[in-house]
């Protein structure tokens, strides 16, 4: 089948989302005063000064312009492809990547980034996205994913509430032995598989080095600000550049 | 005359500040690399570059120097792409697609290492040409743009956003224009700009001041590329190996009415509300394809219609740079990050600029290319070095560096939130063939285009005929208007039956 044909059964859903989208939006901005504005009583604005008629404009063009691409795809015999899975062109080996990038993504910054050390947890994704990608092993991409889901699972169950994200450390611990083990987990593969050895070596330099510095830079380089600043390593080396380092530098 | 002399005796002044300055350096050199790593490594490209920077100076430095980083490494990006264009048959950003189609034929013959040097060379020349356009054009602009008022500013903010969806769309037209309907949906989340009515917020709280600017960004031009890196990893082998760069001064004279030819062209496509960089590239391939002597070797490894793709992307810089700053329209996607950057200073592009931050960027401009050159011709060997290194170990690192730029700008984990969220629907976006451009500079446009709309209507009145009363929106109403039906498959069949010569 070829890429046109895939691309009108993909935009045959596509128009049904937007035109559910639209509608849906279309509904909401009803919310907003328009033929009829009043505050406390008094006329605040007219028709052409109200807050919903820019937004009636763009849904109602989005509204339209859905119900073009779906005939355009009904028209070119995307409906009669859409309900088949090669219609859509749908690969299951390609979903489960693409799922697996998605997995740790997501789970990094939902579940890690807020709650847990940033050098940690981008150490872990470092890790999880070159090992579980730079083969194309099927084994190493599961790995990895569940080796990010699993701490981000936790962090997010024992501390889901923003008032936990800062102080308990249970979660970095759990992160950082993630990293510990699927980096274990990655050389003891790598011992048996030859190719792409040189980049798993230097991987865990990469996934410990470029975050640490990337923080440092931007903390006390950049002076801006960096996520999660009480986690297991960022309090550390915020502590000794105050107590140790920078009263050194003055002289004190 | 004296009002050209005028503009470079200022220009001099800002150039020679710039140069004097240590600090200048500090920040050109590394952004000017920077961009031309970021435009040399597949699946990093100039948008990136500069929106990253974007996040990583924030606006907790001076603007100035903020800007030598962000236009040096926009500079270098736009050039870096032609190495893996030239030496792999594998552009390296969106703008260099052209570039590959006579420079890797040349590597195959064996002239990798001339096809570098006279891209070098185009390159650079090239941007001057769009930054001397940039200083001459920008001024003449920003005094016509003086009578602009709010109708005009609407209706060319919608051509904005029309024209980038229908140049930038590669399937269907109405996908480029679905997605700036749905970047103009996003700007209107949040407090409406004239009566602070509450739009499509859900009692979120963060969503009251609307989406920022820096997390749609990134996650519109940042996540898509880490995921389809990941996804589908290209991997490098050996690059070929390249003789002398340096290329021979009689071969550039001789080949200057074709550099300049595309300079013309860069710089014109580049004005253009939203387009940018990859088009002026293609444009000016074709044209010089119909124009040059040796049009019939295009596509076989053609000196010139390498230096007609080179020239004009760099040149479409200089160009992009001036809607940014005489409107607030961006030229290009890059530019739309450089306006983000703006935004998040305060600073408000329009007749109401501070001359000197014109003369500033047109300053840095030339600084930037003159680094871009001296690096290209004397350090070409380390970004062919670069070239090796595989996607899936830089891909990660960028995804860090996404995440800390985007949450240093708005120090909330809220923005990203918003960026792995955007990231997501712009992948899905960019697998059926939506432009994310659209989208982006719909973000950037809405609420300029929301609230000019209304005023104008508020001034009228509500009396329709605002947009037609006026000289200059009557003329961007009816381009507005011609770009759409011209779109439109029944216009076109009458179009050419109307033509002469057609049946």
């Amino acid at each position: 089948m070829d890429d046109k044909a895939v691309l009108r059964a993909r935009d045959f859903w596509t128009a049904l989302v937007l035109l559910a989208v639209s509608i849906f939006f279309l509904i909401q901005t009803t919310e907003i005063p328009f033929l009829d504005s009043k505050a406390a009583g008094v006329d605040s604005a007219e028709w052409y000064n109200s807050a919903a008629l820019v937004p009636f404009g763009i849904f109602g063009s989005l509204f339209l312009l859905s119900l073009v691409l779906l005939s355009i795809a009904i028209r070119d015999g995307g409906a009669g492809r859409a309900l088949s899975a090669a219609g859509v062109g749908l690969d299951m080996d390609e979903l489960k990547r693409l799922s697996a990038i998605a997995v740790i993504l997501f789970c990094y910054i939902f579940g890690l980034v807020p709650r847990v050390d940033f050098i940690i947890s981008s150490a872990l994704m470092i890790t999880c996205l070159i090992w579980g990608f730079h083969g194309g092993s099927r084994a190493a991409m599961l790995t990895s994913s569940i080796a990010i889901a699993l701490p981000a699972l936790y962090a997010s169950v024992m501390h889901f509430g923003r008032d936990q994200w800062s102080k308990p450390l249970d979660d970095d611990w759990v992160t950082l032995a993630a990293f510990i083990v699927l980096t274990v987990v990655m050389f003891w593969h790598a011992r048996r598989d030859r190719e792409g050895k040189t980049v798993l070596r230097i991987t865990p330099a990469v996934a410990i080095v470029c975050p640490l510095i990337l923080v440092l830079a931007m903390a006390f380089g950049f002076r801006q600000n960096v996520p999660n600043r009480t986690g297991l390593v960022f309090k550390q080396i915020e502590y000794h550049y105050y107590v140790t380092v920078k009263p050194l530098f003055q002289g004190k | 005359m004296e009002f050209v002399l005028t503009q470079l005796s200022g220009f001099s002044t800002s150039l020679a500040a710039l140069v004097l300055d240590p600090v200048t350096y500090f920040y050109l050199i590394p952004s000017v690399f920077l961009g031309i790593v970021f435009g040399a490594l597949p699946g990093l490209t100039a948008t990136l570059a500069v929106t990253i920077l974007t996040g990583f100076f924030g606006n907790k430095f001076p603007l100035d120097q903020a800007l030598i980083a962000l236009i040096g490494a926009y500079v270098g990006a736009i050039y870096g792409g032609s190495y893996p264009s030239i030496l792999l048959n594998i552009p390296g950003t969106a703008a260099s697609a052209a570039t590959a189609m006579d420079g890797y034929p040349l590597t195959k013959q064996g002239k990798g290492g001339q096809a570098l040097g006279l891209t070098t060379t185009a390159s650079f020349i090239g941007t001057l040409f769009g930054t001397f356009c940039l200083l001459i054009f920008v001024w003449v602009l920003l005094a016509v743009s003086k009578n602009i008022a709010s109708p005009e500013k609407a209706l060319l903010a919608l051509f904005g956003i029309v024209l980038s969806g229908t140049l930038m769309s590669k399937d269907l037209v109405i996908k480029g224009w679905i997605s700036g309907l749905i970047g103009l949906a996003m700007a209107m989340v949040g407090l409406d700009p004239l009566l602070s009515e509450e739009r499509y917020v859900f009692g979120w709280s963060y969503l009251l001041s609307g989406f920022q600017v820096v997390p749609v960004l990134m996650g519109a031009f940042a996540i898509p590329q880490i995921m389809e890196g990941a996804r589908h990893a290209i991997m490098v082998g050996k690059t070929p190996k390249v003789g002398r760069i340096l290329p021979e001064i009689g071969e550039v004279i001789r080949r200057m009415p074709s550099i300049l030819r595309s300079g013309g062209i860069g710089t014109g496509v580049g004005a253009l509300p939203g387009v940018g960089e990859d088009v002026a590239g293609w444009v000016s391939y074709g044209v010089g394809k119909a124009a040059s002597k040796e049009g019939h070797k295009f596509g076989q490894g053609s000196k010139d219609g390498l230096i007609s793709a080179e020239a004009a992307n760099n040149a479409a810089i200089g160009g992009a740079l001036i809607p940014l700053l005489v409107l607030g329209i961006p030229g290009s996607p890059p530019a739309a990050a450089l306006l983000g950057a703006l935004k998040i200073n305060n600073v408000i592009p329009g007749p109401t600029i501070d001359p000197a931050l014109i003369l500033h960027v047109v300053a840095i401009l030339v600084l930037a290319s003159l680094t871009m050159l001296l690096m290209g011709l004397f350090t070409a060997r380390v970004f062919i070095m670069v070239l090796r290194i595989p996607q899936t170990l830089f891909l990660p690192v960028v995804m860090v560096l996404t995440t800390i730029g985007s949450f240093s700008v708005g120090g909330g984990i809220n923005d990203l939130f918003l960026m792995i969220g955007v990231g997501f629907v712009a992948y899905a976006m960019n697998r059926m063939h939506y432009p994310i451009a659209p989208l982006v500079i719909g973000v950037i446009l809405g609420g300029l285009f929301d609230e000019t709309f209304r005023r104008s209507l508020l001034i009228s009145d509500g009396d329709l005929s605002v947009f037609v009363s006026r000289p200059g929106a009557a003329i961007l109403l009816l381009l507005n208007v011609a770009l759409i039906l011209s779109q439109i498959p029944a216009v076109k069949r009458l179009g050419a039956r109307l033509k002469p010569g057609t049946s």
